[in-house]
């Protein structure tokens, strides 16, 4: 306890590895997050994401490599990290036969909080996730996205350093997701640093910076425009077309497309811009269906996803 | 604990695991109150229970229905029908002309016994022979066929030796007797069942119930979830685990009070000895129950399996092997010993130890130190099985 971080880092992970029986969950995984920093952490289900999340939070302990949480080694002093983190499971976690202010009573007790000090700080969160009126409403009864916020609410009653969220919204619908996020992006105005697992795209492009992990392994690492200028390079145009059979025939032929995958009504198609020219890919595809619509289109992290998977896999 | 006092404004760690601890039970006693279920298994099936027990399950002989088949008709064999009837105990519901008709009685439940008298019966006694009397029992239920037989046997015993006096003594009767057995039954002297069986009661229910209720609450949890989120903050184990008994030892210690003022107040149950050595008996016991219920819970994980074995692991030894309603003594070898190893036989004869007999400490110090090392282990392998995070 007591002991500083040094330098910026809030997290620093080196050749981290967690195996079960004969099968490496998580295996040589490194990165770091710095102070106030949102990292992303993404990948498909059994990727190892929870995995990794539950040896930073003390949880498990790793097999090999070592890792640092608010500057505390996590093998040796599991619970000094349990203190300054706040962690919020993929199941809802709170107690569904409590109410809020019950269940944000017992889990400021479990903190070693109590009293004025604890009714003050109760209040305080219940405003800042705006549940006043549900303050007395059995958890259970509450809607998915409220319930997050009413979790979110007990993760942060011991003002902590670093907020684990182990897909935090996972079957919440996207308005709620959204405030969601949006009051974690005011914690971390205030200085927090937040470590998110999510397999929805969107979600980590609010993410300073993205991991994605493939089958244990940290695949690739960095800013959401970096991993999509690494990744996916060229320009994105959506093509909407009427014959899709005979547009599926030309356009994985034409020199200077790097990818063309189905999509809605159509495809969306990447282009080299050095070889192909978004008036040269009209023409083509005017040649075999004169209806086609071309528009430019941003690229996304899910065009990331897909390329760093299909390539960890070939 | 030694730096219990507050520094720097902050709680030492002796208050910190206080308030984890006290934490832990206020949740725990919420969602007791909370769930109908566990309010009923606490509070309303022992009372159930006791209904059953106290007034439906009864050794009591009363009003046995009686067929008497009587081939003699004469004041003898009349005697020996009035000396049976006499007591209570067997009411003659039907005179059948002969054994046959005992079979039919019996297949139809009018009778459950029955007693045939030979004819001739007065002639052959007259003359100084020895007459056999039959007596017919319906079988199909052991334990009252055994009852029935000794009560019917020793009351034909009675009126032969009463005979027997007659003859040898003059007919004067009332002459003194050989030989005679005057039998007082000590501590139950009206053989009620109530009393035999209200303690066993006690140690019955409060044993599926300890083990029952601990057992799904922390699979509750780990089911939901819940002990996840629990090991992401600084509560340790034994807060956990300690935070959890605390609620559940105060249910058991109010159904113990229940069960006890409900066998004193309606069933006439004495309690000759102290209270103070019930209480720490129950309170040893008590701790046994939840730890067996907690390391169910700790090694199975899933609600429904942890159901299954904790009422598996307590319903049967708590009825079967623990003196409640037979008797360990009469067991075979084997049995003892698998009764040796579960707390109710010890806490049924504490139970009636106390209540009946007025029995302290000095008496029943053996089954207290079985119960003190139950409790020690069953707590410490819970505590060790109970593992943070999991793996």
């Amino acid at each position: 306890m007591g002991e500083e971080a040094t330098g910026g880092e809030a997290i620093v992970v080196e050749g981290l590895g967690r195996r079960f029986g004969s099968f490496d969950a998580v295996r040589e995984v490194s990165f770091a997050v710095g102070r106030g920093e949102i990292f992303g952490y993404l990948g498909a289900n059994g990727a190892g994401k929870s995995t990794t999340i539950r040896i930073l939070c003390g949880l498990l302990a790793p097999t090999s490599g070592r890792a640092r949480v608010a500057g505390i080694d996590v093998r040796s002093d599991p619970e000094g990290v349990k203190r300054r983190i706040g962690y919020m499971s993929q199941k809802f976690s709170l107690y569904p036969d409590l109410t809020v202010e019950e269940n944000l009573d017992f889990f400021g007790g479990a903190y070693g909080l109590s009293g004025k000090a604890l009714a003050r700080r109760i209040d305080e969160l219940i405003a800042e996730v705006g549940l006043g009126a549900q303050r007395r409403v059995q958890t259970r009864s509450l809607p998915g996205g409220w319930q997050q916020r009413a979790a979110l609410a007990g993760a942060l009653l011991h003002d902590p350093e670093i907020l684990f969220l182990d897909e935090p919204t996972a079957g919440v619908d996207p308005a709620s997701r959204r405030e969601f996020l949006a009051l974690v992006r005011r914690r971390v105005r205030r200085g927090v640093t937040v470590f998110l697992t999510t397999h929805y795209m969107d979600e980590a492009e609010y993410c300073g910076r993205v991991g994605l992990m493939v089958d244990g392994r940290l695949a690739t690492l960095g800013t959401p425009a970096e991993l999509k200028a690494r990744h996916v390079p060229g320009a994105f145009f959506a093509v909407r077309a009427g014959r899709r059979a005979e547009l599926l025939a030309l356009l994985p032929g034409l020199d200077g497309v790097l990818a063309a995958n189905p999509h809605g009504a159509g495809f969306r198609v990447r282009l080299d811009p050095a070889r192909l020219s978004a008036e040269g890919l009209a023409a083509r595809c005017r040649e075999v269906d004169a209806g086609v619509e071309i528009e430019p289109a941003g690229s996304t992290l899910d065009d990331v996803f897909l390329q760093v998977v299909a390539g960890g896999r070939a | 604990m030694d730096t219990d006092r507050a520094r720097d404004g902050r709680p030492g760690r002796g208050m910190r695991f206080l308030r984890r601890t006290m934490a832990m039970a206020g949740k725990e006693s919420l969602h007791v109150m909370r769930d109908p279920r566990t309010l009923y298994l606490a509070l309303g099936m022992p009372v159930v229970l006791l209904v059953i027990f106290g007034f439906g399950v009864s050794f009591d002989m009363n009003d046995v229905p009686l067929a008497v088949v009587d081939q003699d008709q004469t004041p003898a064999s009349r005697s020996l029908v009035a000396s049976l009837g006499g007591g209570g105990e067997f009411e003659v519901v039907a005179r059948p002309g002969d054994a046959r008709g005992v079979d039919r009685l019996f297949r139809t439940r009018e009778a459950s016994a029955a007693v045939v008298i030979p004819a001739g019966m007065q002639a052959a006694w007259d003359r100084g022979e020895r007459v056999p009397v039959q007596v017919l029992l319906d079988g199909s239920d052991g334990t009252s066929a055994s009852n029935v037989l000794g009560t019917a046997v020793g009351a034909i015993q009675a009126e032969s030796s009463r005979r027997l006096a007659e003859r040898t003594l003059g007919q004067g009767g009332g002459g003194a007797r050989p030989l005679s057995a005057r039998v007082r039954l000590l501590f139950n002297p009206a053989l009620r069942s109530a009393v035999f069986f209200v303690p066993g009661l006690i140690a019955y229910i409060l044993y599926i119930v300890g083990v029952l209720l601990t057992a799904l609450t922390v699979a509750r949890e780990n089911e939901r979830g819940n002990l996840e989120q629990l090991f992401a903050t600084p509560v340790g184990r034994v807060e956990v685990l300690l935070g959890k008994l605390l609620p559940y030892l105060a249910i058991g210690v109010v159904q113990a009070l229940l069960v006890l003022a409900f066998g004193m107040v309606v069933f006439d149950v004495p309690l000759r000895g102290s209270v103070a050595v019930l209480g720490l008996g129950t309170m040893l016991f008590l701790f046994g129950a939840l730890g067996q219920g907690l390391f169910i819970s700790a090694i199975t994980g899933s609600q429904q399996v942890a159901t299954q074995a904790g009422a598996l692991s307590s319903l049967l030894p708590g009825i079967l092997l623990s003196g409640f309603v037979i008797p360990v003594e009469t067991m075979p070898r084997v049995l003892q010993w698998i009764a040796s190893l579960f707390p109710a036989r010890y806490f049924v004869t504490i139970l009636r130890g106390v209540m009946l007999k007025g029995n302290g400490l000095d008496v029943l110090w053996r089954e207290f130190v079985a119960l003190g090392i139950f409790s020690v282990v069953a707590m410490t392998v819970a505590t060790m099985k109970f593992k943070r995070g999991g793996s």
